[in-house]
Formats: structure tokens, C-alpha cells, sequence
């Protein structure tokens, strides 16, 4: 039965608020994304995963290098990067697709309706979480060079020249990786388009080229002088994917034919490639209903 | 208070609120009532922000609520029970959410208590039947100690128990002078805790006014099976009507 | 007035019954399914991306490639490596959208013995992976055949390695569906599906060629990345295994590795679907 009398009305309880007014501002949003990405165990699947790939590749091709004569280390150190970028570029898929693929949208954009405050914060709560595990994955892989290291007596001299810059390069690529994902299934919002489409971008296609040049040249011909044209156009194109862009901060090597970015080229690239889709997801956020 | 002014929602070539005018006053429940694709989620989630009318406003405390500036401690929300991600734990989510205003653990194990979900907090929300998914819906929309409530169908799947809890809980808010704005089907339990109802069909309003005036002469259900009979979009047939087929298999 | 009618007094007669057999058969299932797979949108759109695929990849090679006078059919087949990965999605999808979205309490509520659902999804999946793999070929085909006039590359069917370019072209794509569909089956989440079968395909097998050694091409062998050996000219096939200081199988071996790839994950799919929930 009604009985909203005044008589029977009674005071609302005052809750303690806050000195502001208590609303979604950027720091709180940023750690309710990070409290939100730590709470799923495909986050800490994909962070260990990273570490542990990265580890035993990079072991697996110091031991089978450790046998031959002029035997360093150091230039085992990026062999597990190709596939410990493999997690990451899922953790970040999965963090861009997972509000909209589940249903949770309607939770959290009704808690921040100005919309765009999210987007930063899952890219910042990204960021972190991805730069831990790359600093993590990175010092796995340096430390499972240590047994062949030691086997041969060699020493690790990591200030030596140009290791410093590939730890870093290394560090940042798996970083930049992720957030490449996140910008992709922002922006798609499905999971398995998005995860085709981010696969097809950063696994596939380079391999795919990779193999259009191998086709282009006959394998039995002598080999000829000077870059095939070919080949130069192969290579100045994956330069410019996700995957040649970051194998230029890793390493500081010149590939024939391609044009000669070096590794703040390639970070500017890698970049670019985060701040598109990232950019169109923000539009699409501000201009269309969340749905 | 909810504001709903010449409200008109329209995807391509259908309208699904058409000039929809009403008002959900504080220290009362208001009931939400229509046949389904009636447009009243369609109506919530514009009041909401998720979706832009077309044109019409729809305003929270005098504002949109896009402009609110601290919009889960205005208005709390339960739409769909599957807005949850099925990887999280309850409590998580609640946390997450939480956070987002700066609203400490404390409350979170306050609505946590007061939904009854103490024993579940800690097991992921995929797991979950679809009564404690309500009740997780119902405990984040409480989370901001809101002065607005908008709930969609939210004894859906509740036992009887819950339905009784949900009855009181909303009485107790709107006591408190608390606006509630709340959908439902279940016509008797609306009765027994709505102040007034707003009746919709077809995206229009086809009535507003106290309980006890639409169930002057009969039941609210017959006001409202009265007030909707040309606006009801899915209508079943009983078997054996003219126009149902058999299938291979009748015994 | 929408409301119930008043129960009937009058008895009605209930409807004739029908004569025709009233069970689950395999053909219903298989007919359940391919309905399941053409009403989706998105099976168009996929199967539409993986033709210009196949042929845009063969019609870039074209220019790339320099010499004249042989054979135009490695170049055709190219696209095999980019367009498995939509065949892929295909049958990850097939096999995993039933519990993604929780359709699979549906389907098994109507086919309580399980496996020939499976049965079904893999009948269908070949059939859809072959009918979409003769277009990608045909489109390849004709995408180069003026390029490849022009540069003098012959397409000559009855020779015999043309012929096996081009055939195995389709049964690998068809292979790939499946290997996706076990995937799919077996661990019931589309993404995880992809990601394993990107990897196990292109990933693992372009890192294994580009690090050589005896474990390295004896992984290669055995991987399903094998099976790409069927599109591979006689020239490269032989390169490869003068370059592999593992076991190196032909053409048709390498095939069959991943054909049993493809059986064993469909077996073990299976095997799960008998033997566990699915829900």
C-alpha cells in the first residue's frame, strides 16, 4: 500500500560526500580502469605469458648460438620479441572490446557520461599494466642469457653500445604493442573482428610480404648485385606497418632498401599507428549513441 | 526528479518514443508500464545519457545528465543485469565502479549487505544466476546514495523473497524523498508500490495519473490491458485459433 | 482486447498428424547448420574479404615478378598465405559461436547426442571452405590473366605441377576451415581460437623458417604450417629441403600433416562434446 504521508516522510540520511562534488574526474576514472583491468585473470594469463615467452625463446636461441665460435650473447636478446608482442597485442584487444562486447558499456558509460574520460583511462591504465610486464618480459630475457653466457665465460656487459638502446626499444615496442590493440578494438568494438584485424596488421601481413619477395626471386638464380626493386618496395612498405616500425627501436639496422628511419622514425610510426584508431574511436564515442 | 519533454527517439525509420511528455517527482515511485517495444528502455537509456534524443529534452534535476557532475550520486541506474563483464567478481565491479567517483569500500560493502550478496561478492559475475545478477544491478545502482532512481524491470527473476525486499526498498526510498522511476510487467506488485503511473504504447504517452485513480473501477491490470489494446506490437494467438499450423508430431 | 480467451468448453480437434518421420537425422543436422552458417551476415562479408584477398596478394605479385616464360600458377596460389586466415575465422567462428553466445543450449536441447552437431559444422565448414576457395582461386586466376599474358606466364593446367599448385590450393584453404573449426570446437572461445591458429599456421612457422637448425626444421615439419608445402613450385619444395636439416616432406606429406592436425583437433573436440557440459 502507498504511504507516503507526510508525516511518515523521512529525512535522507546525509552520506559524507567529498570537498568536490564528488563526480568522474580523470584520476578517478583512470583508477577504476586500472582496478577493472587487474580484476580479470586474462590480464595476468597475458602478463605472464609475455614474461614467460620472452624468457625461454630468447634462452632456447642463446643455447643453440652458444656453440659457435664467435658466440655473443647480446645478440640473442630481441629473438623472443616477435612472439612475447603476441599477448600483449591480445590484452589490449581484449581491454578496447571488452565494455562493448559484454555488455559492461552500459555500466560504465552511464557512470561517466562525458564519454571521452574512459578512452584516456584505458589507455593509461593500458600503458601501465603493458609497461610492467614489458619491463618484466625484458629482464626475463636478459636473464636467460645468463647460463649460456656463463657456459662460454662470457661476461654480460649490458652498457656496452647500442644494449641500452634495444632494452629500451624493447620496453617501449611491448608497451606500444598493446595500446595498438586497445586502439583497434576501441575503435571495432568486437572482439573477433578486432582480433583478425589486429593479428592480419602485426602478424600476418608482414609475413605475407615477407613471402611475396621470396616468391619474386628465384631461389635457384645467382644472386645478383644491388637491392632487387622488388624487394625495396617489400621492405620500405612493412617499415612502415606496426612491425618493421617497431623492429627499428629494437634494433639499429638499416634494411635494404627501406627508407632509413632509425628508431625515433619507427617510434613516430608505431605511434601513428596507436593515435588513428584511437582518435577515430574517440569520435565515434563522442558522436554516436553507446549502444 | 526526472524531467521527459516532448521526448522523440527515432533509428532510421522508426520511432520509437514519439513525444513523450512526463515527470517522475521526488518522494514518489513511479511506475513505467507499457507493452513490450513500448519504448520505455528506449526512454531510460536517453534519460541516462547513453543515447541523444532526436529532439525533446530529458533532464535529471533540471539537467542533462551528461552535464551532471557527479551523475551516480544524482541518479542511481539499473538497466540490463547483463551489464556486467562475466570475467569479474561482483565485488570488483562494484569497486571499479566505485571508484570512479571516489566512493570509498566502505559503501561498497554497505550495498553489498543490503542487496543480500555477501556469500557471492567474491565469485565472477559470470557465474551468477539471473536473481543475484539482478540484485548486483540493484546494489550498483545504490552505490552512490543517489537521489534519483531509474530501474528496469528490477524484480525480473527475483524470488518471492526478493520481490518482497524490492517492494520495500523502493517505498523506503521514496519515504526518504527520493524520486524512483521503476518499469515493470508484474501488475499486481506495481500496484502495491507505485504512487503513480505512466502508461506508454507505441512510444506515446496513453496515460498518467495516481494508482488509486486508474484503479478506480476494477484492477490496474484492466486499466492497463484497457488504455493498450491498440498498442500492443507482439501479439501471441492461442492454439488452435485460425492461422496456427501444425507441426509434425502431435501425439 | 489482447487479452487470454476464456478456456473452451468445446473440445477442438487436434491437427492431423503429420506422416513423415519426426527424429534428428544427420541430414537435418547437416541441414540445421548450413542454415546457422548462410544466415549470418557476416559469413558473406567474410567469405567476401578472403576472394579479394586471394586475388588482390596474386595480383600485386604479378608486378613483381621479373622474369617471363614460367609458370603463372605459384603466383595465383600466392594469396593462399593472407586469404587462410579468413577460412581461418570461418570455422573458429562455426565452432565457437555456439557457446560464445550461448546458442549451444538450443542446439543441444534439439540434438542430445552431440557429435553429430559436430559432424554437421565440419561437413558444412568443408563444403562453404571449398565453395569460397574455388572463387578465390578463379578471381586470382582471372585478377592476373592479362598481367600475365603480358609477362609471358603461362597457366597450363595439365601440367602436372599446375595442377597441384591449383588443387592444392583449394584442399589447403578447406584444411585451414577445419583446423579452425577443432580449434573453435575445442576451446570454445572465438579469440582464443584465432590467436592459436595464427600462430600455429604463419607465426611459428615464418620464426622457425628464419631461425634454422635440425629441432627448428623437424617443428616445421610437424607443425600444421606444413601444409603450406602443397602450394609450394618444385623449385622452392627443393630448395627447402636442401636448406633443412630435418625431415623434409613432399608436397602431399606436408598436406597430410595438417589434415591430421585437423583431425586430431575435430577428435578432441569431439571428445570434449561427448564427454562434458556445454553450457
Amino acid at each position: 500500500m502507498t504511504a507516503t504521508t507526510a508525516a511518515s516522510r523521512r529525512a535522507r540520511p546525509t552520506a559524507h560526500r567529498p570537498a568536490d562534488a564528488g563526480g568522474p574526474t580523470l584520476p578517478r576514472v583512470v583508477a577504476a580502469q586500472w582496478t577493472a583491468l587487474t580484476s580479470l585473470r586474462s590480464s595476468w594469463w597475458a602478463a605472464a605469458l609475455t614474461v614467460v615467452v620472452s624468457g625461454v625463446l630468447t634462452h632456447l636461441s642463446a643455447q643453440a648460438s652458444s656453440v659457435d665460435p664467435g658466440f655473443d650473447p647480446l645478440g640473442s636478446l630481441t629473438s623472443g620479441v616477435v612472439l612475447s608482442q603476441v599477448p600483449p597485442l591480445v590484452l589490449g584487444v581484449l581491454v578496447g572490446t571488452g565494455d562493448f562486447s559484454t555488455g559492461a558499456f552500459r555500466t560504465t558509460y552511464v557512470a561517466v557520461p562525458r564519454r571521452w574520460p574512459v578512452l584516456v583511462a584505458q589507455t593509461v591504465a593500458t600503458a601501465a599494466f603493458a609497461l610492467l610486464t614489458a619491463v618484466a618480459a625484458v629482464a626475463a630475457a636478459v636473464l636467460a642469457l645468463l647460463p649460456s653466457a656463463r657456459s662460454r665465460d662470457i661476461a654480460l656487459d649490458l652498457g656496452r653500445d647500442g644494449t641500452p638502446q634495444t632494452l629500451v626499444g624493447m620496453t617501449l615496442l611491448l608497451t606500444a604493442i598493446a595500446l595498438l590493440g586497445l586502439a583497434i578494438g576501441a575503435l571495432v568494438r568486437r572482439s573477433v573482428p578486432a582480433l583478425t584485424a589486429a593479428v592480419l596488421l602485426v602478424l600476418v601481413l608482414p609475413v605475407v610480404l615477407l613471402l611475396a619477395t621470396d616468391l619474386s626471386t628465384d631461389p635457384l638464380a645467382p644472386a645478383t648485385g644491388g637491392v632487387p626493386p622488388a624487394v625495396a618496395v617489400v621492405n620500405t612498405v612493412v617499415a612502415f606497418l606496426p612491425s618493421g616500425a617497431g623492429a627499428l627501436l629494437t634494433a639499429d639496422v638499416v634494411v635494404e632498401g627501406a627508407p632509413d628511419l632509425g628508431p625515433w622514425g619507427g617510434g613516430l610510426v608505431l605511434a601513428a599507428w596507436i593515435a588513428l584508431p584511437l582518435a577515430a574511436a574517440a569520435l565515434r564515442l563522442r558522436t554516436r549513441d553507446v549502444v | 526528479m526526472i524531467e521527459v519533454a516532448a521526448l522523440t527517439k527515432r533509428y532510421g525509420p522508426t520511432t520509437a518514443v514519439d513525444g513523450l511528455t512526463f515527470t517522475a517527482r521526488a518522494g514518489a515511485v513511479t511506475g513505467f508500464l507499457g507493452p513490450n517495444g513500448a519504448g520505455k528502455s528506449t526512454t531510460m537509456r536517453v534519460v541516462v545519457g547513453l543515447e541523444r534524443p532526436t529532439s525533446g529534452t530529458a533532464t535529471v534535476d533540471g539537467r542533462r545528465y551528461a552535464d551532471l557532475p557527479a551523475p551516480l550520486r544524482t541518479v542511481g541506474v539499473m538497466l540490463d543485469a547483463r551489464s556486467v563483464h562475466p570475467g569479474r567478481t561482483a565485488f570488483r565491479h562494484l569497486t571499479a565502479l566505485a571508484r570512479t567517483h571516489g566512493i570509498g569500500r566502505a559503501r561498497v560493502d554497505e550495498v553489498i549487505g543490503m542487496t543480500g550478496l555477501e556469500s557471492v561478492a567474491g565469485r565472477r559475475a559470470g557465474t551468477f544466476s539471473l536473481g543475484m545478477g539482478q540484485r548486483l544491478g540493484i546494489a550498483a545502482a545504490l552505490l552512490g546514495d543517489p537521489g534519483t532512481l531509474v530501474l528496469d524491470e528490477p524484480v525480473n527473476g527475483l524470488d518471492p523473497d526478493g520481490v518482497l525486499w524490492v517492494r520495500r526498498l523502493v517505498r523506503d526510498l521514496a519515504a526518504e524523498g527520493r524520486a524512483v522511476l521503476l518499469s515493470s510487467h508484474l501488475m499486481h506488485e506495481l500496484a502495491l508500490c507505485a504512487d503513480r503511473v505512466v502508461v506508454i504504447g507505441r512510444g506515446r504517452l496513453l496515460a498518467d495519473a495516481p494508482v488509486a485513480e486508474l484503479a478506480a473501477d476494477g484492477s490496474l491490470e484492466d486499466a492497463y490491458l484497457r488504455l493498450t489494446a491498440g498498442a500492443v506490437e507482439y501479439q501471441g494467438r492461442a492454439v488452435g485459433e485460425a492461422g496456427t499450423t501444425a507441426v509434425g508430431g502431435a501425439r | 482486447m489482447g487479452g487470454v480467451p476464456a478456456t473452451a468448453t468445446a473440445r477442438r480437434a487436434r491437427p492431423a498428424r503429420d506422416p513423415r518421420p519426426r527424429g534428428v537425422t544427420l541430414g537435418r543436422v547437416v541441414a540445421s547448420e548450413a542454415d546457422k552458417l548462410t544466415s549470418l551476415r557476416s559469413t558473406g562479408w567474410l567469405a567476401l574479404a578472403t576472394v579479394a584477398a586471394a586475388a588482390a596478394t596474386a595480383w600485386g605479385l604479378v608486378f613483381a615478378r621479373p622474369e617471363p616464360g614460367a609458370s603463372g600458377a605459384p603466383i595465383a596460389v600466392a594469396g593462399a598465405v593472407l586469404s587462410q586466415l579468413g577460412f581461418l575465422v570461418l570455422g573458429a567462428r562455426t565452432g565457437a559461436d555456439e557457446y560464445r553466445s550461448g546458442t549451444a543450449r538450443s542446439t543441444f536441447a534439439a540434438v542430445p547426442r552431440r557429435l553429430p552437431v559436430l559432424a554437421g559444422q565440419a561437413l558444412v565448414t568443408a563444403a562453404a571452405a571449398l565453395v569460397v576457395a574455388v572463387t578465390a582461386l578463379g578471381a586470382a586466376v582471372a585478377a592476373t590473366a592479362g598481367l600475365r599474358a603480358a609477362a609471358g606466364l603461362a597457366l597450363d593446367v595439365t601440367d602436372p605441377e599446375t595442377a597441384r599448385l591449383l588443387a592444392g590450393f583449394v584442399l589447403h584453404q578447406t584444411g585451414v576451415a577445419l583446423v579452425g573449426l577443432g580449434l573453435g570446437a575445442l576451446v570454445r572461445r572465438p579469440d582464443a581460437a584465432l590467436v592459436a591458429g595464427v600462430l600455429a599456421l604463419v607465426v611459428l612457422d615464418h620464426l622457425l623458417a628464419t631461425n634454422p637448425g635440425r629441432v627448428a626444421d623437424t617443428a616445421r615439419a610437424l607443425l600444421p604450417g606444413a601444409g603450406a608445402r602443397v602450394l609450394l613450385d618444385d623449385g622452392r619444395l627443393d630448395a627447402l629441403a636442401a636448406g633443412s636439416l630435418g625431415p623434409h616432406p613432399g608436397p602431399w606429406s606436408g598436406y597430410l600433416v595438417l589434415a591430421a592436425w585437423a583431425a586430431a583437433l575435430l577428435a578432441a573436440a569431439a571428445y570434449r562434446l561427448r564427454r562434458g557440459d556445454v553450457t
